[in-house]
């Protein structure tokens, strides 16, 4: 019996170790990994997507004006067939009344991600039934060769070699991240020859393509989920632009509802001074577009405002954070530029 | 099955568990089972389990005939078929093309344009192996040492028991039998299972953080041959020998540690070689069963055959007694080094690498230890002396670095054009700071494969004064535990193993 206690003693405090050996080895936080550290049942929104949607839509700000809640489940080039899966997950531990899923990615064919776009977010998926669900569909959908699939069942396959690359910073949280925003100051002006207007024009997005976004709308008709389909403000080719629309049709013809920034005019994002890059706005992109949508948000979906509720303590906490950071970066007051916006949207 | 790999962990945990709950009886019985699925895991087919069943087959028929008919003519004649079966099996299988291209040279030769072509056959696992325990099995029964087997699936137990199917040692029926089959049902232990899963552990790391990694320099370096010169090259010759160490004796110290657990005690193949003053020494702790095989079943029969002793005498009649009665002894023994490259593969670079050049190396030794004496005595050299006794385990490890670079090259031709690019004046290489990164290892590597092959010699220089285990599990919680994590975790982070792909992609970018 003293053996057997022994043992089991051994292993716990194997295993405490090496989950803290491998936080601090796997990749830096993503929005994928915050999400599991927020309370339960705490979020109003919870926005899927790729990069588009945490670059664009500044959470803190949000809550800030209106007092609701946005959690993000999106990585990097996330694979839009990934959605389903971030959408379960998210009712694991949150259930919100709104989910947001951006469709940038929706008409991307399997060929444009590599193993990595996948890893970053199945690998900072929590071990589930889900998780499992997600893997298979991946190595179906990616043709994953079997002998590989051990790789992304023990992930610590691949992150142990990771210890070459530690910093200082990896034993920190990620510091770039704002309940899941990511602040970037930097403005490149869009050329001429990206200054691309939208077409109401469709094209075929592929078999394939259409099954992933059939499954998805199947799955939230059968779970009752209100979802709000969006097309973040970004510039597209017109081969993709006319992908996204085929993708609207089919959106638009099961009942559910999408809003195409991309072509609203009213948003009056300024290809000069609003865009990062080509594929992403800048901090006075997102500060219009949060200001545009979470008005919209606010008002059609009449969320609680949770500003004095003890709770989300922490929302304003990264609200004064952003604003400090903004502070540094720019040498300018956010609340000035906010007041300067405030008067058109 | 890979011994480092999920599935061999797997396998074992199955083993282990089936092993211990079943009743004594049968214990055996599910050793083969597994012994069978190990040994056919990745090579099952009709042409495999032939070659099992001529081995199996022959070793137990003519066991009990050589067993019957013991002291005989006709005995002798059964010993003779069972070896003949079984060597030809084994020649077949693995010393075919030996024959073609010494055959192919023969033609070359002479000026005929024909060549053999190679041929590819598939071997099971650990043929050499236990082509020869079954040999010795013969052998033994012919001398009356032990009584042939009278149950067949127990003599395959026997000839294919898992653990020493990848890399030995060499088992002797008796030892083993006494452990398998005969005393009390095998209990399960926890002091056997803690002991044993600290030596795989010591095993994985000696393969996954040093072998592995020093296998990064020695390919690379041994690949670009024309660029990476003269230093490179010296590393490189010496990096192989301790990747080859670390491979092999952590093989066995794996294979040592699931046996401990099974609680079957195996003979020890490794014995600190790297301590060794003289190349004589370093073979009697380096894959010290296989020599000790090689001494009982070939060195002294040959030694005390009547060609050997007729010769003895002439000899000592021509030469004088001191000189005279040495030429057998040496003539047996390069018949046996021999047999022992030919043993390692079957190419001329085995042949040579692991077999005639350690002849000459333990002949010169011999031949040289007068006059070396002579000469320390007159320089007054104090051979007493620990920088005496280091200066002779470089020299030691120089020599067997120097042949084993035979043994990894390809052909003969290619280890003499390595031993030539060997000797280029490019010392700088060690110092610059950038160079020696060149080779696939970077400063991180490098500072690593120190730190592990100083904590290597620590312990190899311990275990020759103690058990490291047993002292290891005297200590209190704390440290033991400590060692044990620091151990693990070291496996973990720093053993080259899993996906190609490299992590710092992975590591999350923005967008």
């Amino acid at each position: 019996m003293k053996n057997f206690i022994k043992s089991i003693i051994f292993i716990l405090v194997f295993i405490f170790l090496f989950l803290n050996v491998f936080d601090v080895l796997w990749l830096d936080d993503n929005n994928i990994s915050l999400f599991y550290k927020e309370k339960k049942n705490t979020a109003d929104i919870v926005y899927v997507g790729s990069s588009n949607a945490y670059v664009s839509f500044n959470s803190t700000l949000a809550f800030h004006k209106y007092g609701f809640a946005t959690l993000f489940q999106s990585t990097d080039a996330m694979p839009f067939i990934l959605t389903k899966y971030l959408i379960k997950e998210a009712e694991r531990y949150q259930k919100p009344s709104l989910y947001i899923i951006d469709i940038a990615k929706v008409a991307d064919g399997k060929e444009e991600y590599d193993y990595s776009n996948i890893r970053r977010t199945v690998d900072n998926i929590r071990f589930s039934k889900n998780k499992m669900d997600a893997l298979k569909e991946i190595f179906e959908w990616k043709n994953v060769p079997k002998e590989e699939y051990v790789n992304f069942y023990f992930s610590h396959l691949l992150y142990h070699n990771r210890w070459k690359d530690l910093t200082v910073k990896s034993f920190e949280p990620n510091p770039e991240l704002y309940k899941g925003y990511l602040y970037v100051d930097w403005t490149s002006q869009i050329n001429p020859q990206e200054k691309y207007v939208w077409q109401d024009e469709e094209r075929d997005m592929g078999k394939e393509n259409e099954k992933i976004l059939r499954d998805l709308i199947k799955y939230i008709k059968d779970n009752n989920l209100q979802v709000l389909f969006v097309l973040t403000p970004r510039v597209y080719s017109e081969e993709v632009n006319q992908k996204i629309n085929f993708a609207i049709s089919i959106i638009e013809d099961s009942g559910l509802e999408v809003m195409n920034f991309a072509k609203d005019e009213d948003l009056k994002i300024d290809p000069e001074t609003d865009y990062y890059n080509f594929a992403h706005l800048n901090v006075y992109g997102s500060t219009k577009f949060t200001l545009y949508f979470s008005k919209y948000l606010a008002e059609t979906y009449k969320f609680r405002n949770h500003k004095e509720d003890a709770d989300y303590k922490s929302w304003h906490e990264e609200y004064e954070r952003f604003k400090a950071s903004f502070k540094k970066e720019s040498n300018k007051d956010f609340e000035e530029v906010l007041k300067e916006y405030e008067e058109d949207y | 099955m890979s011994l480092t790999s999920l599935v061999f962990v797997l396998f074992c945990i199955i083993t282990f568990f089936l092993y211990f709950i079943v009743p004594k009886k049968i214990q055996w019985l599910i050793l083969l089972i597994a012994s069978l699925i190990f040994l056919f895991y990745d090579n099952f087919s009709v042409f495999t389990v032939l070659q099992l069943l001529i081995v199996i087959l022959s070793s137990y028929f003519f066991g009990r005939l050589v067993d019957k008919y013991r002291d005989t003519k006709r005995g002798k004649v059964f010993l003779a078929l069972g070896i003949i079966i079984i060597l030809g099996l084994l020649i077949y299988l693995k010393y075919t093309n030996l024959f073609l291209t010494t055959f192919n040279h023969f033609l070359m030769l002479f000026g005929n344009s024909y060549r053999f072509e190679l041929v590819h056959r598939t071997s099971l696992i650990g043929i050499s192996y236990w082509s020869l325990i079954m040999i010795s099995y013969l052998i033994d029964v012919h001398r009356g040492a032990i009584k042939s087997e009278k149950n067949i699936l127990k003599l395959s137990l026997f000839m294919s028991y898992f653990p020493i199917l990848t890399s030995g040692p060499f088992i002797r029926y008796d030892d083993f039998k006494d452990q398998v089959d005969r005393g009390e049902k095998k209990k399960f232990s926890y002091d056997a299972l803690c002991s044993g899963l600290v030596r795989i552990l010591w095993g994985l790391f000696k393969i996954l953080v040093i072998s592995q990694r020093l296998g990064y320099f020695v390919d690379h370096v041994y690949g670009h041959m024309v660029v990476l010169e003269g230093m490179y090259i010296f590393l490189a010759a010496c990096f192989f020998v301790l990747q080859l160490y670390t491979n092999f004796s952590g093989s066995i110290d794996i294979i040592m540690g699931v046996s401990e657990i099974l609680g079957i005690k195996l003979p020890e193949n490794f014995k600190a070689p790297f301590f060794s003053t003289t190349i004589t020494e370093f073979w009697r702790n380096w894959h010290i069963t296989l020599g000790a095989w090689l001494k009982d079943y070939i060195f002294y029969p040959l030694l005390k055959s009547n060609f050997m002793q007729s010769l003895n005498k002439k000899c000592k009649n021509i030469f004088g007694k001191k000189i005279g009665k040495k030429i057998p002894l040496y003539l047996s023994m390069l018949i046996m080094w021999t047999l022992i490259g030919i043993w390692h593969g079957g190419a001329y670079t085995y042949i040579i690498g692991s077999g005639l050049l350690q002849f000459i190396f333990i002949f010169l030794e011999d031949v040289l230890e007068p006059v070396s004496n002579k000469i320390n005595k007159k320089l007054g050299i104090n051979t007493d002396t620990f920088s005496y006794r280091l200066y002779q385990r470089i020299r030691t490890f120089l020599l067997f670095s120097f042949s084993m670079i035979f043994f990894r090259a390809n052909s003969v031709y290619e280890a003499l054009r390595i031993i030539k690019h060997m000797f280029v004046w490019n010392p700088y290489i060690l110092f610059d700071n950038t160079s020696l990164y060149y080779a696939k290892l970077d400063m991180f590597d490098f500072r690593i494969l120190i730190v592990s092959l100083v904590a290597l010699f620590v312990v190899e220089s311990l275990s020759r004064s103690y058990n490291v285990r047993e002292k290891l599990f005297k200590q209190n919680i704390v440290f033991r535990w400590g060692i044990i994590y620091a151990l693990i975790f070291a496996i973990i982070i720093f053993g080259c193993y899993g996906v190609g792909y490299d992590a710092a992609s992975f590591i999350y970018r923005q967008f």
